[in-house]
């Protein structure tokens, strides 16, 4: 094809080659989720599950607002039902975020440009947490918008002066950011994107719901402190909260809920970062 | 320059690589070759530290690899064609490698240029074919200018103009100075490539020298000869000392340890007649198979004697 072209490479100027940094490998790991088909369909449907699931939920609950007493349903919560759809989107993309590296090669890449290996592991979860940050947010308001219309009807409002109303709408992008660095996690230890994902759904929605439903006090309080159930106190209404609470005798604060989800994130990164640095690519 | 010292790995009880040192040196293309499992891969993989040595030590530019503060500027690496993303395009795999690095947009074109993938740059990398991936993978080796080149079968599924581009680059960048490491299982090209050799088998360095002094000590070099009263001549060629006659036809010879003169003078003194007499100069392929036939991991059932001083047909033993 270019047998021509070939001395060009060699009569231009040297190129201009700068140290590897931190910030210029999440430049290159934005770079590297923006380019991808598979994330922008992602983030849609991530996205699009709050507007959708919002609106069904609240024309229903409208349906039978005359019936309950003034009061009863939480905005926020109507608002930000597509969150256990989102999650499953989002935890899927973050474990293949590092999974699909190792299926295709692009490792071998990634690594023999940044020959240190951990800076890589941060700047991929600096971008994935960035990015859920802001789908999360646009979930809401999307969400918000969308519920909008039946909110007289079923007598409910969303105030943003009242500190429970901000919990539950800010926690969603906070929790979904922190699933998704959870699901992240995994998916750097097990390298391979079916155990990844298989890993991180069957711990939230079967593995977490079974030890729920047995009913033995130490296991269920045991189970309360599992990463999804800890850290979806953070976007439980205070109503519901003290009904959970109450039912496992376990007294996770929200934000207690939400650091215990965190200290298993972090965990599992350690775990993640010992083996990336010891393994062979 | 690379430097490789003791280099060893081990996975579990088999050594893949076995306390192996050589020195790469600027300004010369240097081959190196093996046969399958000999440890080449995992050398080169150690090289820029994807694979962590057992022991021993390598460095690049006088510096393990990962300590250099900027990488792809000492050292440019293909190790197969598959380092790829297949949903990214050419131009975005080189667009986030460059940014680790801070190089600019102007290079990446650069280098889609020389590689010949412009008009492909956009298309998803998925979708390439082993050479146009080949051409990728040399691009992304290319990206930083580096001082030192490691190319893994670079040639492996390029067309012959490919071919003759990769050994044209790879000649002119050895000639500006730079250390360029390359491994292939093509013979003829490397011996067309390659100033200077390092073979390799199991795991351990069997010759580490210029490629006319392994060519040289192959010492297969003799006559080819047809004539239609073969077991006379064979018979009075064999009188003399270190002189070796085998029969590879009913009227062909082969003798190793004279000079086609000689040879026509003895035919000529006997009255003899020759319908061909050839010189015979052994290849670098004669010479690697002879090197490596005792090393070779994984032999098929069809292998010829390795040491035999008859021509092969490329790929026949492997």
């Amino acid at each position: 094809m270019t047998a021509a072209t070939a001395p060009a490479a060699r009569t231009a100027p040297r190129t201009a080659v700068q140290p590897v940094t931190f910030g210029r490998l999440v430049a290159a790991e934005w770079v590297k989720l923006r380019s991808l088909r598979s994330t922008w369909w992602a983030l849609a449907l991530a996205v699009a599950f709050f507007p959708l699931l919002a609106a069904v939920q609240s024309a229903s609950v409208s349906r039978i607002a005359d019936d309950a007493p003034a009061g009863a349903f939480v905005g926020p919560v109507y608002v930000t039902s597509g969150l256990t759809l989102s999650q499953l989107v989002l935890c899927g993309l973050a474990v293949v975020l590092i999974t699909a590296e190792y299926r295709t090669g692009q490792i071998r890449s990634t690594l023999a440009a940044a020959p240190r290996r951990l800076p890589v592991l941060w700047a991929k979860l600096a971008v994935l947490v960035g990015v859920t940050l802001v789908a999360g947010l646009v979930g809401v308001v999307a969400g918000w918008v969308a519920a909008a219309p039946w909110f007289e009807a079923a007598g409910m409002s969303v105030d943003l002066s009242q500190p429970e109303h901000l919990r539950l709408l800010l926690g969603v992008p906070l929790y979904l950011a922190a699933m998704a660095a959870l699901a992240y996690g995994f998916g750097a230890v097990l390298r391979s994107s079916a155990a990844g994902i298989a890993t991180v759904l069957g711990l939230v929605f079967v593995v977490e719901p079974a030890f729920s439903y047995i009913p033995w006090e130490p296991l269920q309080r045991f189970a309360s402190y599992l990463p999804s159930a800890a850290g979806s106190r953070l976007v439980t209404s205070d109503a519901m909260g003290s009904v959970v609470a109450g039912s496992q005798s376990a007294a996770l604060g929200p934000w207690a809920g939400f650091a215990v989800l965190l200290g298993w994130v972090a965990a599992a990164l350690v775990v993640a970062a010992v083996l990336l640095r010891r393994r062979d690519a | 320059m690379i430097e490789a010292h003791s280099l060893t790995k081990r996975y579990g009880a088999r050594t893949v690589v076995d306390t192996m040192s050589f020195t790469v040196q600027p300004g010369k293309v240097t081959g190196f070759l093996g046969p399958n499992g000999a440890g080449k891969s995992t050398t080169m993989r150690m090289v820029v530290g994807l694979d962590r040595p057992t022991a021993g030590t390598v460095t690049v530019n006088g510096r393990p690899y990962a300590q250099h503060r900027a990488p792809l500027g000492e050292v440019g690496v293909l190790l197969d064609a598959k380092a790829v993303h297949g949903g990214r395009s050419a131009r975005e795999h080189l667009t986030a490698l460059a940014a680790t690095h801070g190089i600019g947009r102007r290079r990446v074109d650069a280098v889609l240029e020389v590689t010949g993938l412009t008009s492909v740059a956009r298309v998803r990398a998925g979708r390439f074919s082993l050479g146009m991936g080949q051409r990728l993978g040399i691009a992304a080796a290319l990206l930083g200018d580096p001082q030192t080149l490691i190319l893994d079968e670079p040639v492996n599924g390029l067309d012959p103009e490919g071919v003759l581009w990769v050994r044209t680059l790879l000649r002119g960048l050895a000639a500006e100075g730079r250390t360029v490491l390359l491994s292939s299982h093509l013979m003829s090209e490397m011996a067309l490539t390659a100033d200077h050799l390092i073979v390799i088998g199991r795991g351990r360095v069997v010759a580490d020298a210029p490629v006319e002094e392994v060519v040289s000590r192959a010492g297969v070099a003799g006559v080819r000869l047809r004539t239609p009263d073969a077991p006379r001549l064979a018979a009075l060629l064999g009188r003399e000392a270190g002189v070796e006659v085998t029969s590879t036809g009913t009227d062909l010879l082969q003798v190793t340890g004279t000079t086609a003169p000689a040879v026509s003078a003895v035919a000529a003194a006997a009255g003899i007649a020759l319908h061909e007499l050839a010189p015979v100069t052994a290849s670098l392929e004669d010479a690697y198979l002879q090197l490596t036939g005792g090393e070779v991991e994984y032999r098929s059932a069809a292998t010829p004697d390795p040491t035999a001083p008859t021509r092969r047909t490329a790929g026949a033993s492997r």
